[in-house]
């Protein structure tokens, strides 16, 4: 088995069911956040040990028309991880991979991870995901809910998605939905993308070029990187 | 809603105005999105600010708030104009060829008839004309200058494109844009569909807002069909349900009126609330009135209700007949004038908030000081239990006596809800009720049970409708159903449930608590409960659920849906039937009545709970006019609009106490609209969703979203504190800079708008206090529902914070 | 080992994903299973329904030992067909609030503070204000001399919070009572 998310931003309507129902599935603590200072809508502002996925808002006025993008992010769970490459440098499988999914799991283990380790892994991470509980040491992000996944359901946030935003299934059929949609959504929005379909198990699919959201959506730019080796 | 949640994907233009549904219904999103997936629905969401509904919509129109009649009206005159409307419809289901009598007209803003010192209007003036036989008299051929249509031409002619965009601050691009995307429903194969919610109710207009809209869908033909219809996003969990029920004064349960004093009998009451009419295809379903109310009355109270003593009809509380605009109104704000000047001594608040709320929140909470008693069933502390001790007020020196009863959460008990699409649906008990709550049912029926016991020893005022009240001894929810549902009282079937409402009778042998409901549960099952997905082929079509649950009325899913067949019975377009005529019988959803099609003998005309039968284009129902006519809000930035004299709703609706201060027009002070709405974290009011902490990180603090205009304007910066003032109060909140609010441009001038969200009260510190501190006591003259959406206010940089810290 | 993540994404993207993490020298072929145990195998599930907007997307709590461990979407209802937005994703933690008021609270005109009473105590006492302000304070005419039979001074500001057949309860009591000042949030 394979599995991969599919999020296809031009359905979501930032309803944060997904943000909240995996707090809850996690029983995870509220942060205390602020609007004083702060003034959006996206709220906790970043991703934290509490928070393993958050949905970033974006707005923007393009041809006297606005525009405001959506995009619940959370760990790609990459088919080859970069954060467990730094990990596995400190602690050995404190980053392991499921075999029966390919998510990617951070272990009790992290806890032995340095705080210097910890941020090399965060480094490493083109999409800025791993966070660690400053108070017990452990490094955490999405685990796919993979309890939920074993016995037959999917993760939470893709269970309790009212429209069709979050998908989750085998691989193979979240890429040719990927593209299907991709395909789709581009008579509206031509310059609508995948991000990083090749290396991810969690497949983005946006509306704007991607600069039109947060700076980690994406990888850096891979063309360009691979020109440049 | 005529129609129900999963219509909304069959229809070819969605026009949300007067809703962000993607926020405050955000699961029924699923449905418009498939629209626009599935069939390439054109989503148009009109409102003043953009949200993350505009944000899935093809295009979103930022409207002036409180201008939705002039937008409308637009459309109407633009229909007309162009001959838009669906012929066949218009000719056979709507009063287009009526024609109006001589005596109604309208002039610089007022329809005949206006009484300015009770600010009511005498509706005799606006009736049709008769023959010698009492029928209405009409023109087939729609050419008489009087007859319906063309009297609506007449009146929205004025409604130009250039006027309307002058006074709501839409570019004439943009009006056209939605004119013409809609209007193009107006096809026996195209539906489109109206989704409206409080955006819309929330004015002094706000009733002739949704009149707007019946009149387009009834020019379109899109009422009864699948993927159209009007449909009010009902608010709250199980507003329908407690609408249904009543909790309101002017109806009894199944939206039998309240007695009034010029109704001291049965008789006289039957003879003055059931509608008659001398149109020979109209069904009149409303003349089944008396069956209703006496078998409410029979459930009332039981054996005890005879027909020697009205069935105990005088044991109910009569209202007074309304000689100005606010008598007989016993609606919350003249309950709130009454409280605040002492005539109400006590009472009770269930699970609501209107200390935090109801408009001009300063004056509720002074209002809840002078009672002498206030009993209440909440889940939460809130602003309202509390308020004797709010930032301020000085608990030594406020005489309430409060009773706060626990109550419990839905999943600790079982019942019914109704949701917006009228589906009546059993909930179950999961675990038992935390501490020492209890259900609402089960706490009101031990208090009045401790008043019966009271009276029954002590004797005491006009005791009759206490000792003989048909009461319950616990509380067991499929009970109440049953009685709800109605039962015979006498005869063979004595004991047994009816199986649907024209089982009942008007002789006392049968009972029922809420007529609408008869058929819910019967001595074989209790519908509510099914969840079965079975359906035929046409219902899958469309996506009826006939199996699933049970709908009012009889099982019915979508409403006046004799209207989507041709006279011959044969559905408009036959990809999207809702009803077939197969020769013998309709098959598909439940028929609005089993006569069969209009054009065949005993056809029927298709709006069978109007009394002729038929949709109104005009409509002589309404207190404020017969065709909708746009007027500013009660507070507005405007001195006139440009479509009459009249520049308010002249039948509006005010609280009149010192503590209900109203800027005069075009206010320097208060130059900006405010217009106030819900938030997806939260719910309403805020106090179940603020105690829950996931829900508080997502949307912590009371903030005001403003353009970068304005906050350029007023030196201020995303994220600064900032203080909003109107005449009535003040608050402070967290400036949102957003490129989602723009100026308009009106009447050649900038007019800013701001939005706030209510649901940030000061029981959780930190958050901000109520918004509704700013916002006004005045109300539809239809239905008494406060103007939320619009009042003026000012802006600016706050020094220091005191409720956000 | 110290890459950064630029020097690791140049060696990831040289050439058509030439460089695999086994290259790295890094073994990713992991042979166990990290799952958790499913906290709501087992449970008990009940059909309750999301107490907010009236699209009325029902939920399964599930349950375990009379305490609701989870709660999530109901796939059968074919409206919602699971999905709930973030309101209805925190079922648990509002059924389960520590933030609840549990116990009958009573206030004392002009005292400063609550006070926990009984339940019996409380019914008791509030049937006898009722009964009171109604005996004392019951219209039977109006100003024009015509039978009203009702209680002025008393209201309800009632609750759509509440199910179908509360409804019908809090109606039935509140009219018998002869109260007009009668009032819920479908006017607000």
């Amino acid at each position: 088995m394979s599995k991969a998310f599919f999020i296809d931003t031009s359905r979501c309507t930032a309803c944060r069911g997904c943000q909240v129902a995996c707090k809850e599935w996690q029983e995870f603590p509220a942060n205390h956040t602020k609007q004083l200072g702060w003034g959006s809508h996206q709220n906790p502002p970043d991703l934290n040990c509490f928070n393993y996925k958050v949905v970033r808002f974006t707005e923007f006025k393009a041809d006297k028309r606005v525009f405001w993008n959506f995009f619940p992010d959370q760990c790609r769970h990459c088919l080859e991880p970069p954060c467990k490459v730094a990990a596995d440098a400190h602690v050995k499988n404190a980053v392991v991979i499921d075999k029966d999914t390919g998510a990617i799991i951070f272990t009790e283990r992290t806890r032995k991870i340095s705080k210097t380790g910890f941020l090399q892994m965060k480094e490493y991470c083109p999409y800025n995901i791993p966070r660690r509980n400053e108070e017990t040491g452990i490094i955490n992000k999405c685990d796919m809910c993979l309890e939920r996944v074993e016995a037959g359901h999917v993760p939470i946030c893709v269970k309790t998605c009212p429209t069709g935003a979050m998908n989750f299934g085998e691989r193979g059929d979240m890429l040719a939905l990927a593209q299907n949609r991709l395909a789709a959504v581009k008579k509206d929005f031509p310059d609508a993308t995948l991000l990083d379909e090749g290396s991810v198990r969690v497949i983005y699919l946006i509306t704007h070029k991607r600069d039109m959201y947060h700076h980690n959506a994406m990888n850096e730019k891979p063309a360009q990187d691979a020109s440049m080796a | 809603m005529t129609n129900h949640w999963i219509d909304i994907k069959n229809t070819d233009c969605c026009l949300i105005i007067g809703s962000n549904a993607a926020e405050h219904h955000p699961v029924c999103f699923k449905w418009v999105m498939k629209a626009k997936e599935e069939r390439n629905a054109t989503v148009i969401h009109v409102d003043p600010k953009f949200s993350r509904t505009s944000a899935r919509a093809d295009f979103h129109v930022p409207l002036r708030s409180g201008t939705d009649i002039a937008f409308m009206g637009g459309m109407i005159n633009y229909i007309l104009t162009n001959n838009k409307y669906f012929k066949d419809y218009v000719k056979n289901y709507t009063n287009a060829s009526f024609i109006v009598n001589d005596n109604f007209s309208f002039n610089n803003g007022l329809f005949t008839g206006f009484n300015p010192q009770t600010k009511l209007y005498d509706k005799k003036n606006w009736q049709f004309a008769v023959d010698e036989k009492g029928q209405i008299r009409k023109d087939p051929t729609l050419q008489h200058p009087r007859c319906v249509i063309n009297m609506l031409k007449q009146h929205f002619s004025r409604y130009t494109i250039q006027k309307v965009s002058d006074i709501t601050g839409v570019s004439p691009d943009n009006l056209l844009k939605v004119y013409e995307a809609f209007t193009a429903t107006g096809k026996a194969d195209k539906a489109g569909t109206v989704l409206y919610a409080l955006g819309w109710t929330q004015h002094t207009v706000g009733v002739q807002n949704i009149r707007t809209s019946g009149i387009v869908q009834l020019l379109l033909g899109n009422i009864g069909v699948a993927g159209g219809g009007i449909n009010a996003l009902r608010g709250e969990p199980n507003v329908q349900g407690s609408t249904d029920h009543c909790i309101l004064y002017h109806v009894l349960p199944g939206y039998l009126p309240l007695p009034r004093a010029n109704m001291p009998t049965l008789a006289e009451y039957k003879k003055k609330t059931t509608p008659l009419t001398n149109e020979s295809t109209s069904v009149n379903w409303w003349q089944n009135r008396p069956k209703y109310i006496v078998s409410y009355l029979k459930g009332f109270f039981g054996k005890n209700a005879t027909k020697e003593n009205d069935f105990g009809y005088n044991w109910l509380p009569k209202g007074d007949i309304p000689k100005s605009e606010r008598d007989g109104d016993y609606s919350y704000i003249y309950i709130m004038e009454k409280m605040l000047k002492g005539e109400i001594k006590g009472g009770s608040i269930w699970a609501t908030n209107p200390a935090q709320s109801l408009p001009n929140t300063n004056k509720n909470r002074k209002a809840l000081e002078n009672l002498d008693f206030l009993y209440m069933a909440e889940i939460h502390q809130n602003e309202t239990t509390d308020f004797w001790h709010a930032p301020g007020v000085d608990p030594k020196k406020v005489k309430t006596e409060m009773f706060l009863f626990p109550s419990c959460h839905r999943a600790e008990k079982e019942g019914s809800i109704s949701n917006s699409g009228r589906w009546v649906l059993w909930h179950y008990k999961a675990v038992n009720p935390m501490g020492d709550s209890r259900s609402m049912g089960q706490i009101m029926i031990d208090i009045m049970k401790e008043v019966i016991d009271l009276y029954k020893e002590e004797g005491g005022t006009f005791k009759e409708p206490l000792v003989n009240l048909n009461w319950y001894k616990k509380y067991d929810a499929e009970l109440v159903a049953k009685r709800i549902n109605g039962y015979y009282t006498s005869g063979p079937n004595k004991g047994k449930q009816v199986n649907g409402f024209s089982e009942l009778a008007d002789d006392g042998s049968t009972a029922s608590m809420n007529w609408l409901y008869a058929g819910s549960i019967t001595d074989d099952e209790n519908r509510m409960k099914r969840r079965s997905l079975k359906q035929t082929p046409m219902q899958k079509e469309i996506g009826i659920y006939p199996n699933f649950s049970w709908c009012w009325p009889m099982n019915r899913r979508v409403l006046y849906n004799r209207a989507s067949v041709d006279i011959n019975g044969q559905p408009w377009d036959p990809s999207r039937a809702v009803i077939r005529w197969t020769g013998a019988t309709w098959e598909g959803d439940v028929p609005d009545g089993g006569a069969p099609p209009m054009a065949m003998k005993g056809g029927k005309s298709p709006f069978i709970m109007l009394k002729d039968g038929l949709g109104q284009l005009y409509g002589t129902g309404l207190v404020d006019g017969p065709m909708p006519e746009h007027y500013e809000p009660i507070e507005t930035p405007l001195r006139n609009h440009g479509f009459s004299g009249q520049l308010n709703n002249p039948c509006a609706k005010l609280a009149t106490s010192e503590m209900d201060k109203i800027a005069a027009p075009a206010d320097p002070r208060f130059p900006i609209v405010l217009t106030t709405y819900s938030v997806t974290e939260h719910w309403c009011g805020g106090s179940e969703t603020r105690n829950v902490p996931s829900l508080l990180e997502a949307e912590p603090q009371l903030y005001v979203e403003i353009s970068h205009e304005l906050a350029a304007e007023k030196g201020i910066k995303n994220g600064d504190p900032v203080i909003v003032e109107s005449m009535r109060g003040r608050v402070e909140a967290v400036a949102m800079v957003t490129v989602r609010i723009t100026p308009f441009r009106v009447q050649g001038r900038t007019v800013h708008l701001i939005g706030m969200p209510f649901a940030f009260g000061w029981t959780k510190k930190g958050i901000g206090d109520a918004t509704n501190r700013l916002t006004v006591w005045a109300g539809d003259p239809n239905t008494s529902i406060p103007e939320y959406k619009a009042c003026c206010v000012n802006i600016r940089k706050a020094d220091k914070v005191t409720e956000l810290a | 080992m110290n890459y950064s993540r630029r020097d690791f994404l140049k060696m990831a993207g040289a050439g058509a994903g030439a460089l695999a993490l086994g290259g790295l020298g890094i073994n990713y072929l992991v042979t166990e299973s990290y799952a958790k145990k499913l906290k709501i195998k087992g449970a008990k599930e009940v059909i309750s329904i999301c107490p907010f907007c009236s699209v009325s997307c029902h939920f399964i709590a599930h349950v375990k030992g009379g305490q609701v461990v989870s709660t999530e979407g109901d796939p059968g209802y074919p409206i919602s067909e699971g999905a709930l937005c973030a309101k209805g994703a925190t079922m648990m933690s509002m059924i389960n609030s520590h933030h609840r008021v549990t116990k009958p609270l009573y206030r004392a005109p002009y005292s400063d503070k609550w006070e926990e009473k009984s339940y019996s105590w409380m019914v008791e006492t509030l049937a006898r204000r009722i009964k009171d302000t109604r005996d004392k304070h019951f219209v039977s005419t109006n100003e024009a001399g015509q039978k009203v039979n009702r209680l002025d001074a008393m209201f309800h500001a009632g609750s759509s919070q509440m199910s179908n057949e509360e409804c019908s309860i809090v109606v039935q009591a509140q009219r018998a009572l002869g109260i007009v000042n009668f009032d819920h949030q479908a006017r607000i």
